[in-house]
């Protein structure tokens, strides 16, 4: 079985957004919807700290702090929006991608009532995009239906790593498959200390995020997912092998 | 006055009424159509504060649905014939607000040409399922429950609505049976309808105090309030206005119920919800009790003031619990009040975010260029004039099924001394221009 998931490394993290802005690109999202943000742990505006500077140098006064929360779909093994979707619109696929069927979305919203990551957008109005005719490669969404990231799974088919994490300069994100223990996923899961968001509500997340110590990251080569055959060169994990 | 009757008209009052819920219907068709052309855009909902009024009014209704089944039907499954007043008109009452209910659904969808979806491919782990079922179920059950109870009386004053059942002896015999039977089927459904009612959010860990056991024991709870208390109005209002009577001594001793629903629920269940967190998360007596008394948003003190305090209050004063405007007012004010309860409810899970670090969510409206505001950390919501009024013309669609049912069935089985005609004044089938209730017997 596959169960894709991702690492994402917040001291690696340089809040640049350009993972937010390669997904809306690749995903053809609609002006005013977001699928993937990147959130200010901190002040109480993007990109502002929260404390205060240190009143003489280093004198130990300081209490700045800032951090970066790239926040999209979790991908939930326990997934709360596929639980309560009434007509299996929202459904997990065999690879643990959470997707929706937006042919049968009825438009109910319960599913952004059981996300509690908020990680969901309804098209309210009809989307538009610039250029009109749109971006990427994934047909528009319909008004009246909800929707949200979907591991690029389009790209994901075809052996590609996600737009966000292609488009990561700081390489802090790494997706592959979490039933393989010899994936960089599996293995940094493994050997760092990770955690899930709102892990207490036990809905088994598929993103993990590292805190506190920054991982070496992974040189990347091309845009091919790891472990297909296209990928033959075996990139560094951050760890055992080279 | 028997002229009009048999033609199956109105009097002029009902005429009124009828032609005002008339408008506020197509009004609200109108509304709901053009909401289905420009899409939920012109809600005042977003993707922080994603479910509004509509479904606020759906969880209210359904309620109200519950209780006037439950309250009426109790009596008649303890064998007591002593409210059979009541009992028809609580299953109208019961089948307009599932109605209602039901028809509130349809404009809070995105796409409400693939509500098929529910019966082609539902998901049996969905509450909305188990819901829309029970909704369907009780619906054509409330509506049948109230055929029961009527066929004979209609066939006696030989009404097509009685499909061909004949009036006999033995057949009223057989029915007040069955009318058991139902009783006792109707009590577990519309009970089951409200604590489902309640699952939709009890059971969602996402939405802060939505996940609590206690959701779905209070929305039972709140729909024998509400219910009752609807009950009791459009009796009164029915005795004056129309043919339906309903006996003085009821009254009061409808509202004595109603004041033991509002204690067990407003006191007894709020209490149980809020004294833990209340207990553990302070320390001193004085703030122990502060931290459990006081709420923290203007929907709490309207429900459990409007919906609690004031009509208890009402009900429990010696003096004014006998008098039919103090049990009305307090009825009114019961009504009122538990509205928002499912308001406060909705405010409390979409107020605050889980992760509300900036810039937030995108709220996916509002949209106006490059540098404009599409973000949100708290949730906001107010009701636009498109949902007021659909939901306003639905809400009038139900009063014209009550409207239509006291004009057309046989709502008050046997002539009793109603309170509305006990002042000397002419019993004359008053607003709806309907016979008067010997004339069911000729």
């Amino acid at each position: 079985m596959t169960q894709y998931g991702m690492v994402i490394d917040q001291e690696r993290c340089i809040g640049c957004q350009a993972c937010s802005t390669a997904c809306i690109e690749e995903n053809n999202v609609g002006l005013g919807q977001v699928w993937n943000r990147v959130l200010t742990e901190g002040g109480d505006s993007i990109e502002t700290p929260s404390g205060s500077y240190p009143i003489d140098g280093s004198d130990g006064t300081a209490t700045l702090s800032m951090d970066f929360q790239p926040t999209a779909c979790q991908h939930c093994e326990n997934a709360p929006c596929v639980k309560v979707c009434p007509v299996n619109a929202t459904y997990t696929r065999e690879d643990g991608i959470v997707e929706i069927d937006y042919e049968k979305c009825i438009g109910c919203r319960y599913c952004m009532a059981a996300c509690p990551y908020n990680a969901r957008v309804f098209n309210y109005d009809e989307p538009e995009h610039v250029p009109a005719e749109g971006t990427g490669n994934v047909p528009e969404r319909s008004q009246g239906v909800v929707e949200k990231c979907t591991f690029c799974s389009h790209r994901v088919e075809e052996d590609l790593d996600p737009a966000c994490v292609n488009a990561c300069p700081a390489d802090a994100r790494i997706f592959g498959d979490l039933d393989d223990p010899d994936s960089t996923v599996s293995k940094y899961v493994d050997k760092y200390e990770t955690h899930q968001l709102l892990e207490d509500l036990e809905t088994s997340p598929s993103t993990y995020y590292v805190r506190g110590k920054m991982t070496p990251g992974r040189q990347r080569v091309g845009t091919e997912l790891e472990g297909t055959a296209r990928k033959d060169v075996s990139l560094p994990d951050g760890g055992d092998r080279q | 006055m028997s002229d009009v009757a048999t033609d199956g008209r109105f009097g002029t009052p009902g005429t009124v009424w009828i032609a005002a819920l008339a408008v506020l219907i197509v009004a609200g068709l109108g509304a709901w159509i053009y909401q289905l052309s420009e899409g939920l855009i012109v809600t005042g909902m977003d993707n922080v504060f994603s479910w509004g009024l509509y479904i606020m009014l759906f969880v209210y209704f359904v309620g109200l649905s519950a209780g006037a089944l439950v309250v009426s039907s109790v009596p008649r499954f303890f064998h007591s014939d002593r409210y059979d007043s009541i009992a028809v008109l609580g299953g109208l009452l019961s089948f307009a607000c599932i109605v209602v209910a039901g028809l509130m659904i349809v404009p809070d969808l995105g796409r409400p040409s693939r509500i098929t979806g529910f019966l082609t491919s539902p998901d049996f782990r969905s509450p909305m399922v188990w819901e829309f079922l029970v909704v369907i179920a009780y619906g054509l059950f409330s509506a049948g429950y109230v055929w029961l109870l009527t066929r004979r009386d209609l066939a006696a004053r030989g009404s097509r609505l009685a499909f061909g059942t004949a009036d006999t002896e033995a057949g009223r015999e057989r029915d007040r049976r069955l009318s058991l039977w139902a009783a006792a089927v109707a009590i577990p459904l519309a009970l089951g309808l409200a604590a489902i009612d309640g699952w939709i959010f009890a059971l969602q860990i996402g939405r802060g105090s939505w996940f609590n056991p206690l959701v779905a024991p209070m929305f039972v709870m709140k729909g024998l309030v509400s219910g009752l208390a609807l009950l009791i109005v459009t009796g009164v209002l029915a005795d004056r206005y129309t043919r339906f009577e309903l006996s003085d001594r009821q009254v009061p001793e409808l509202g004595k119920a109603l004041g033991v629903f509002i204690a067990v629920h407003i006191v007894f269940l709020l209490g149980a919800e809020r004294l833990p967190h209340a207990w553990a998360a302070n320390f001193e007596f004085w703030t122990i009790t502060s931290s459990f008394l006081v709420g923290d948003s203007l929907y709490f003190w309207l429900w459990t003031v409007v919906g609690g305090v004031l009509p208890l209050a009402l009900l429990a004063v010696p003096s004014l619990h006998k008098r039919t405007w103090a049990v009305v007012a307090a009825s009114v004010l019961a009504i009122v009040g538990t509205v928002f309860e499912g308001v406060n409810l909705i405010f409390t899970g979409y107020t605050d975010l889980n992760i509300d670090a900036a810039p937030g969510v995108a709220v996916g409206r509002d949209y106006t260029g490059f540098g404009s505001d599409i973000w949100a950390t708290a949730g906001t919501y107010t009701p636009t004039v498109v949902e007021l009024v659909v939901s306003v013309g639905i809400v009038a669609l139900g009063a014209l099924i009550v409207t239509l049912g006291l004009r057309y069935l046989p709502v008050a089985p046997e002539k009793t001394a109603g309170f509305g005609s006990s002042g000397g004044k002419p019993d004359t089938a008053v607003a709806d221009g309907g016979d008067e209730p010997t004339g069911r017997d000729k």
